[in-house]
């Protein structure tokens, strides 16, 4: 039998056998395909937004997807212009109760919003009633573009905060107040939604983007009756901007909450990184969407294997260890030099480094047309790696520290 | 109608060839490194530049693609269907080293098509007149020193034997390899170059050339090609021994007459002609087909890919064998008896280079015997001018610019280089091309 990590984590006081869970979203929309995520090994669900059918009459789009597709590469990003659920508040309600009571062990967060104080307060006390273990506020949906609902709420430091009070006053389960990206400081939200009492900070909700324009006809993807929308971007294209959220929440003295991280993750090695960087909890949709629950099985596996691997115990060993190496770009220590330094035996003569550091970097690679082989002008080289980027052998181009007491010549860019 | 061309696996064998679709050459496109100084475009005899149009098909600039291919190489579709691309263009592919090559003949043809169904404007003849200038023979070497010439704004006139331009293409190769639209597609970007094309125009005067620079032509490029297949001493004087030029000839063009129904056929010769004819029998319904080569399995000269499909349609491979005798009756061959046989010397592929090995004779029964083992010259070269210099059978002696002997007289083609591909044969007359503007230039400047 094979040896197995405990990925075990502690959030909001609550107990998650590993750190994955689905996100709020289509994913996890009713009672029978939560189930399913839960048997695939997922430890807890963020159930679909909820909200009362007297406040939100949800109409979906149709179409509602585009992805944004990089040459040959396709689902790079998803753009989506899905809504809070359109099912009846009872139907969910009922799933919810029968989804804790058949899965005792696995963690049930219920996703809430509400358009006016009364709302909030009614859907923190139904989602507790029915079994929920823990509250996420959702603040931040971009489709949902109501002055006191949707992203315009998480944009407003005054409504967060008073939402949150509301929910705490009403319900006693832990609450996570879940931000939008669409923002340029997503700390001052934070915090004003920690003064309310929340007990952690979920991040990011999808971006408001265009993914494509339709050439032939003028009009931007996804095409909903002539017209469409900048609306909730997701997956891999997102996750650099999720990271640097995720690091700066961390990071925040004053905060001091723990985080749940969303945005990108398919890989246990996304995983790793959000872990890294501070999250405790991690929330997945597109890469669910794109390939299914059972991803969630190589996401344990690696991580397990990795543990195992370093000698990892448990994994508030390394949350945060990479974010605690992020400072200000003023404070790099720049005393320290390298140029880089090619493999010839492994260099293919595919000269794409040369090109690259011709047109885009300091002209410092030598390509010798007869052997088709690139070498480095130690002299040229500045060290930017741009070649190591575009080079096709992977370990062909490498880093190579100099004698600091050079002064450089020129300087790219 | 019968249709002589109707295997099934003859059709798998046209379906793999299809071009890319839109999604494949997306695909394929992007596994492209885009080399700097590619090398793919140095191993194309024809300079037709894949290193570029692949880049452009990566950039969606399909028709850009359709125009670097069209504009550097006239015959580019025939290309895309013929080349030897494993040993030439994909041979010097830089994937290689991690994967599979490109599959660039996959992604020509893709282009190719592209630039046809959307039309992409023609090429034209600017006003300019150079001069004119006379090419013998509408092969491929012809075509693309046409091309070139016209481009520089010559008054070419090309005299061609035949009813139809393409040579080699045109008559000897069958249709289920190159359709017969590609031959026709670059055709007519020829002609909307300008070019003028003499149909039947047999050079029966001995003295050609000088009539034609007498006419008034500033120069002359000879592309006859080699148009008479050699044969084998053994089969003369048998009724029912081809040459695999007629052979094939027939079959495309005079299908309905062939019939080989439960008939065995002996195919002479290990290249890709051979192939093609032994690949060709067996569709036109003949029972066995037998391949026989000096050449062993791994040493054949046909491409892999045809060989591949010979296999597929049960061809018995007879390699490393030669014929020793025929059995017949009166002028029919009935039967032929052959042995297998070593290389004396390595690395020298020549039938005097050979010696059989004892108790290995095998006889076979057979119906028809198609010879396939080489070509030469169509013409007696002394027809086109006395004193033109020329080696061996009648290939034609040039030096580096393809200037033969004669002032204002160059050569190129399979008539020069004694038989090659296609793509070579293109190469040489663009080549040529570019030697007869430096001439004239030349020759003007003295003046």
């Amino acid at each position: 039998m094979k040896a197995q990590a405990d990925l075990s984590i502690e959030f909001c006081g609550v107990r998650f056998e590993n750190p994955f869970c689905l996100s709020s979203s289509p994913v996890g929309n009713h009672a029978e395909m939560c189930a399913r995520a839960y048997d695939a090994g997922w430890s807890g669900i963020v159930y679909k937004t909820i909200g009362l059918e007297r406040s939100f009459n949800v109409v979906m789009p149709s179409p509602r997807l585009n992805t944004l597709n990089v040459f040959d590469k396709r689902f790079v990003g998803l753009q989506n212009a899905e809504q809070i659920t359109d099912r009846p508040i009872k139907d969910n309600i009922k799933d919810l109760l029968w989804l804790k009571k058949n899965f005792p062990h696995k963690v049930l967060i219920s996703s809430v919003m509400g358009y006016v104080d009364e709302d909030w307060a009614e859907l923190a006390k139904m989602s507790e009633d029915a079994g929920a273990d823990i509250l996420e506020l959702n603040f931040s949906c971009p489709q949902m573009a109501h002055k006191t609902a949707g992203y315009r709420t998480g944009q407003d430091f005054h409504a967060v905060e008073a939402f949150t009070e509301i929910v705490k006053k009403s319900c006693k389960i832990p609450v996570i107040a879940k931000m939008t990206p669409n923002i340029t400081d997503m700390i001052p939200v934070a915090l004003a939604a920690k003064r309310g009492g929340a007990d952690a900070i979920s991040a990011i909700n999808t971006m408001r983007a265009i993914t494509e324009i339709d050439i032939n006809n003028f009009t931007p993807l996804p095409n909903i009756h002539g017209h469409s929308s900048p609306t909730g971007f997701s997956g891999p294209s997102v996750k650099p901007i999720a990271m640097r959220f995720v690091s700066e929440l961390y990071n925040s003295k004053p905060l001091n909450l723990p985080v749940s991280a969303i945005g990108g993750i398919e890989t246990w090695i996304d995983a790793l990184h959000f872990l890294l960087l501070g999250a405790t909890n991690l929330q997945v949709t597109t890469g669910i969407m794109r390939y299914g629950y059972r991803i969630v099985e190589d996401m344990i596996e690696g991580l397990s294997d990795f543990m195992i691997e370093r000698n990892i115990q448990s994994l508030s060993e390394i949350i945060g260890k990479a974010a605690q190496k992020i400072v200000d770009p003023s404070e790099f220590n720049t005393r320290f030099q390298a140029i880089s330094m090619v493999d010839e035996a492994k260099c293919i003569g595919c000269g794409q480094c040369y090109i690259s550091c011709q047109d885009g970097a300091n002209q410092a690679m030598i390509f010798d047309k007869i052997s088709r082989k690139a070498s480095v002008d130690e002299e040229r080289c500045v060290g930017c790696m741009l070649c190591k980027h575009v080079c096709p052998v992977w370990d062909c181009i490498t880093y190579k520290e100099v004698d600091t007491t050079k002064i450089r010549h020129a300087a790219i860019f | 109608m019968k249709k002589a061309i109707d295997t099934e696996k003859i059709k798998q064998f046209q379906s793999m060839r299809e071009p890319l679709t839109l999604q494949a050459a997306i695909r394929e496109s992007n596994r492209c490194l885009l080399c700097f100084d590619a090398p793919c475009s140095a191993g194309c005899p024809a300079g037709t530049d894949p290193g570029k149009f692949i880049r452009q098909i990566k950039f969606y600039n399909y028709k850009g693609a359709a125009r670097t291919i069209r504009n550097h190489n006239i015959l580019g579709s025939v290309c895309a269907f013929l080349c030897p691309v494993e040993k030439l263009c994909e041979r010097a592919c830089s994937v290689k080293a991690l994967e599979d090559p490109i599959n660039i003949s996959g992604l020509q043809r893709f282009a190719t098509e592209y630039g046809k169904h959307f039309q992409i404007e023609p090429l034209r003849k600017s006003e300019k007149n150079q001069g004119k200038i006379a090419i013998i023979g509408c092969g491929p070497a012809g075509v693309g020193c046409a091309a070139e010439l016209a481009k520089m704004n010559y008054d070419v006139t090309i005299f061609e034997r035949e009813d139809m331009a393409g040579g080699v293409p045109k008559w000897n190769i069958p249709e289920f390899r190159l359709p017969a639209e590609a031959i026709a597609y670059d055709v007519e970007n020829l002609l909307s170059l300008g070019v003028d094309i003499r149909f039947n125009a047999t050079i029966e005067n001995n003295e050609a050339i000088s009539m034609l620079l007498a006419e008034g032509y500033m120069a002359v490029f000879i592309s006859t090609g080699l148009s008479v297949a050699l044969k084998i001493d053994l089969f003369d004087n048998y009724i029912n021994a081809l040459d695999y030029i007629s052979f094939l000839r027939s079959v495309k063009f005079d299908h309905n007459n062939i019939d080989l129904k439960n008939k065995n056929v002996a195919v002479i010769g290990g290249g890709s002609v051979a192939v093609d004819s032994a690949v060709s029998a067996k569709a036109c319904g003949a029972n066995k087909v037998y391949l026989i080569s000096l050449e062993h399995l791994d040493e054949l000269p046909a491409d892999k890919g045809e060989i591949e499909l010979a296999r597929e349609m049960n061809i018995t491979f007879k390699a490393g064998c030669q014929i020793t005798d025929v059995n017949a009756n009166e002028k029919i061959i009935t039967g032929l008896k052959g042995m297998e046989v070593e290389w004396i010397k390595p690395e020298n592929f020549s039938p005097s280079n050979v010696r059989k090995v004892e108790g290995t004779t095998f006889a076979l029964n057979v119906d028809l015997v198609v010879q396939a083992i080489g070509t030469k010259p169509g013409y007696e070269i002394s027809r086109f001018h006395k004193s033109l210099q020329t080696r061996g059978k009648g290939i034609i002696e040039v030096n580096d610019l393809f200037e033969t002997n004669l002032e204002g007289v160059f050569a190129g083609g399979d008539v020069v280089n004694a038989g090659s591909t296609v793509v070579q044969a293109v190469g040489e007359g663009k080549k040529a091309a570019l030697s007869i503007d430096n001439y004239l230039k030349n020759r003007e400047n003295k003046a």
